[in-house]
């Protein structure tokens, strides 16, 4: 049995009187596709940061295939909120990044990226610029970027939510294809609960900020999994069932912005 | 793409359409052209209409400051003629021309000289304005430190630290770089340091978090994303440069611009110092051409491939 891809407990944090995790439990199974479904401004994004090591946990301890990452960067593959991409390097450049940084010379990484990028349809752009492409392909650029990084953790941060429905469910075929080939272990951010129950083996719900773990729902259906799961009967009633939960949450302090 | 680098070189208007016509080709060819199918209609009448706006905006470009020089230049001529000025007072263009090609020779010797010194100076404000601008953005405390003093120092009007450069450094070569690295480095320094402070923080979080070291987040995110504003501050430093040679030959040398222009306004030839005032511009001018064309081989992405 191989060491969970990522173990959370009791993770807290605040920035000066703003309390925005209060006490996070979270576990991502070796080669799992979790996801975690809050309100914005609950502190998911803060999660992110304090398991790429960027921030220090007040309390809490964090832990990447068994060992403690507790402020150390560098052992994720990370998709941020927005794309993020370098603006003066062409696509293909940017795609090899992380791996550029964890010390992999730009050159040996160039076929791998090449071949990431076709299958992405963004063969014809490997040495186009950033700002030549649409929303959805810079999404799936910065993507890529993540998925090359040498790190078998990958976390995602909200990363269609700047798309249209229709880009969106493209987006989604198109993960769960690549997610599928390697089956990689992936933290997933959304607030968007259709598309966390789509994707995930597990979702872990959110209260408002401070955030605790609401409730952890199995989501049960096979893979693969096409887009018709959102049809089924059980998909409906998870759905009905995690937007009852976010909603009828009592509020509590200031409103989440 | 040609078409769309020929639209940027003639205007930003014509760029801002010519780049959105590119958006729209890719969109096209990768979402079956299903993401903003009515925008992509618009566009088509855009490409239409965009090389009539280029063109409108090339005369304005060019044409438009082109004529108001020539008309400049001719009512001068008109004036002088007209009014019979005395040539030493104020002579005519055909009479600063005339000057010019009977002193080609001693002309283009003082050119060179005062090219030699302006880029010698422009080199040394480079090197010394860039260092500047790197250890202030990596040593915080130093940067808090002396940026207010830097600053400061910009209202030491230079002209008047060149008697006390002579002094101390003597005639040579030496105390005029000195002065032009004086007027050069501010502008270089401050957009640099304001380019390298403000590249984006996300971008910084993303390299931080995928295990970016100090030297790799300063080598591949603020060192690049400060380009754009580094070349602002070297094209003005540029400019400054040969007018900067200029007062340094002032202060005293054997040859170039400043010094040809001194001999010309003892011996009382107007007409020489107008020569001498338009060979500067053109030098000034052909400096900044070169950082420009520079620019455009190191800038890339953001709007320009
Ligand atoms: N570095 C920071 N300093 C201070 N406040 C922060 C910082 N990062 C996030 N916050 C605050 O923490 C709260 C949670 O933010 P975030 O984690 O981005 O939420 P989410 O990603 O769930 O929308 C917000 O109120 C935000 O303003
Ligand atoms: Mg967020």
């Amino acid at each position: 049995m191989p060491e969970n891809a990522l173990e959370v407990a009791g993770l807290r944090k605040s920035f000066g009187s703003l309390d925005v995790l209060d006490g996070i439990d979270l576990t991502v199974g070796d080669g799992e596709f979790v996801s975690v479904v809050g309100p914005s401004g609950s502190g998911k994004s803060t999660l992110f940061h304090l398991v790429g090591g960027l921030l220090q946990p007040d309390a809490g301890s964090i832990r990447i295939a068994g060992q403690d990452a507790v402020g150390k960067r560098g052992r994720i593959g990370y998709m941020p909120q927005q794309p993020a991409l370098l603006p003066w390097r062409t696509v293909e450049d940017n795609v090899v990044l992380a791996r550029e940084l964890a010390g992999t010379p730009r050159r040996k990484s160039r076929a791998v990226a090449r071949d990431w990028l076709d299958r992405a349809g963004l063969g014809g752009f490997a040495q186009a610029y950033p700002d030549a492409l649409s929303g959805g392909m810079r999404q799936r650029v910065a993507f890529l970027r993540a998925l090359l990084s040498d790190n078998p953790l990958l976390c995602l941060d909200e990363p269609f939510s700047a798309l249209d429905a229709m880009l969106r469910a493209d987006m989604h075929r198109w993960l769960l294809g690549i997610w599928e080939e390697n089956r990689r272990s992936v933290l997933f951010v959304t607030h968007n609960i259709e598309e966390a129950l789509l994707l995930s083996s597990t979702v872990y719900v959110f209260t408002r900020r401070p955030a605790r773990v609401l409730e952890r729902v199995e989501v049960p259906f096979a893979r693969p999994r096409s887009d018709e799961a959102v049809d089924d009967p059980e998909f409906v009633r998870l759905r009905r069932h995690i937007t009852d939960l976010l909603k009828t949450e009592p509020l509590k302090g200031p409103l989440a912005q | 793409m040609s078409e769309s680098s020929q639209t940027h070189e003639a205007a930003g208007r014509g760029r801002v359409s010519g780049k959105r016509g590119l958006v729209t080709d890719v969109r096209r060819e990768v979402d079956g052209g299903r993401e903003e199918t009515a925008k992509t209609q618009r566009e088509v009448g855009v490409a239409e209409t965009r090389r009539g706006v280029a063109t409108g905006a090339a005369v304005r470009r060019w044409l438009a400051p082109g004529a108001a020089v020539v008309l400049l230049i001719a009512g001068w001529q008109a004036f002088t003629t007209l009014s019979g000025t005395d040539a030493w007072l104020l002579p005519s263009p055909a009479d600063a021309l005339a000057a010019g090609r009977e002193d080609r020779a001693a002309l283009l010797t003082n050119t060179a000289a005062t090219a030699k010194l302006a880029l010698a100076g422009l080199g040394a404000a480079v090197v010394i304005g860039l260092a500047l601008a790197v250890v202030l953005h990596l040593v915080p405390l130093l940067g808090s430190a002396l940026y207010p003093l830097l600053v400061v120092s910009q209202n030491i009007p230079t002209v008047a630290l060149a008697p006390l450069l002579v002094v101390w450094l003597g005639f040579g070569m030496l105390p005029k770089v000195v002065v032009i690295v004086l007027v050069c480095f501010f502008p270089l320094t401050v957009a640099t340091l304001d380019g390298l402070r403000r590249s984006d923080p996300v971008i910084a979080d993303y390299l931080l978090m995928s295990g970016a070291s100090r030297g790799q987040l300063f080598r591949k995110l603020e060192l690049p994303a400060a380009l754009p504003p580094m070349f602002s501050g070297l094209k003005i430093a540029a400019t400054y440069s040969v007018v900067g040679a200029i007062i340094a030959e002032w202060m005293g040398a054997d040859q170039g611009l400043g010094k040809y222009m001194i001999v010309a306004k003892s011996a009382f030839r107007a007409d020489k110092i107008f020569v001498a005032i338009a060979v500067t511009v053109v030098l000034s001018l052909t400096v900044l051409g070169v950082v420009l064309l520079l620019e455009r081989v190191m800038v890339k992405g953001r709007g320009r491939a």
